[in-house]
């Protein structure tokens, strides 16, 4: 008979510092978006836009140059990989499944689409305006902001996907929230545990995302 | 008075009507048409003037000419609400019922307006850039005070 407890699991670092504080720093600015357009606070909310743009092209940056966890080339599989995964015929995972890394470019396309269209809206006075609003009309700007009202609820419909898929994985008994909150978690024997890059790679694409950030918020003037 | 007397009084009578309705200015639904293209007028005009401010070099004459159109419009709204341009016109119209059932203060709202607009507009005239930003505030925040009140919540 088979001793489950002396299984080999081991506990490995699965996600770095920086891919955790952009998912939370993502996960509270999401929200407080939404709040502060639907309570009026249009200079919080263009605020908060800005911050969620210098944070995905960070995280654009660092879907390239970080460490292997949060990396595009290892977690965008192939719709053979995506069967593999969803008919159990799948190896061990350490980051995203191959189903679960589609849902993450998903929700971060759908942010960058939205980030784009507020830069662009315009409120129905043509008093409040994106950064880059004086590069349309009126009538356009306001067009844009219906569409970014109704993109809205195509993020949260991702978001809704996101967090059924870890409720899921929660009734099966694998948490997904505490890894992404210590950046450690038990991992099946046999995954290589992945090496973090070094932290100093955090500074330039930081500096590098703020500048860009920093350059669209002011309208592509310096 | 005859039968046939009643009813050509009563055609007669409907011809006229036929003919006060022509010639009547607008009926409810075109008004409501028109004032939404006032208002898109007046918004492209703010939101002119706010692309000039924020440029940080604004054109002193864009900004007065802009200036000009907001404070042309805004002497001009109290003529955009006629009686029956409201949502029971069948026109796709935002503009709340409460207009016509509380017309002091709705005048109170279009006051505050023109009497911002006129600063607006007198800032503008004299090129004076360091008081155009808080009148063209002063403005916006008349525009809200009303829709607040008076307007139904665009769903973006």
């Amino acid at each position: 008979m088979r001793d489950a407890a002396r299984t080999p699991w081991v506990e490995a670092r699965v996600w770095d510092l920086p891919t955790r504080a952009v998912h939370w720093l993502i996960a509270v600015l999401v929200p407080f978006s939404w709040w502060s357009a639907h309570s009026d606070h249009l200079p919080w909310h263009r605020l908060s836009g800005y911050t969620i743009l210098g944070l995905l092209i960070f995280r654009l940056f660092w879907g390239v140059w970080g460490s292997p966890t949060a990396r595009f080339s290892n977690f965008l599989r192939g719709p053979a990989a995506v069967r593999a995964y969803l008919a159990g015929r799948a190896g061990p995972v350490i980051g995203h499944n191959p189903l679960g890394g589609w849902s993450i470019a998903a929700m971060l396309a759908m942010l960058a689409a939205q980030l784009s269209l507020g830069l662009f809206s315009v409120d129905e006075d043509g008093l409040e305006a994106g950064p880059l609003a004086r590069l349309v009309s009126f009538d356009t700007g306001r067009a844009i902001a219906k569409i970014h009202h109704l993109g809205f609820w195509v993020l949260l419909s991702l978001i809704g996907l996101h967090l059924a898929a870890i409720a899921f994985h929660a009734l099966r008994r694998r948490d997904l929230v505490t890894p992404m909150i210590t950046g450690r978690a038990v991992v099946a024997p046999g995954g290589q545990p992945p090496l973090f890059v070094p932290r100093w790679r955090v500074l330039p694409a930081a500096v590098a995302a703020g500048a860009i950030a920093w350059f669209i918020a002011h309208g592509l003037r310096v | 008075m005859s039968s046939r007397h009643r009813k050509w009084i009563v055609g007669a009578a409907l011809v006229l009507c036929a003919g006060a309705a022509v010639g009547a200015d607008l009926t409810g639904a075109e008004a409501a048409k028109a004032r939404i293209a006032h208002m898109k007028a007046l918004g492209g005009a703010a939101k002119a003037l706010g692309d000039q401010l924020k440029s940080g070099a604004p054109d002193p004459a864009v900004v007065k000419a802009e200036a000009a159109k907001i404070d042309a419009a805004a002497k001009a709204l109290p003529t955009w609400f006629p009686a029956g341009s409201g949502p029971s016109s069948g026109a796709k119209t935002h503009a709340l019922p409460l207009i016509w059932s509380d017309p002091s203060g709705f005048a109170a709202k279009q006051r505050a307006l023109a009497l911002a607009a006129g600063k607006l507009d007198a800032a503008a005239s004299a090129g004076d850039m360091a008081t155009i930003g808080p009148a063209m505030q002063a403005v916006g925040g008349a525009c809200k005070g009303c829709h607040e009140t008076y307007k139904a919540k665009e769903r973006s």
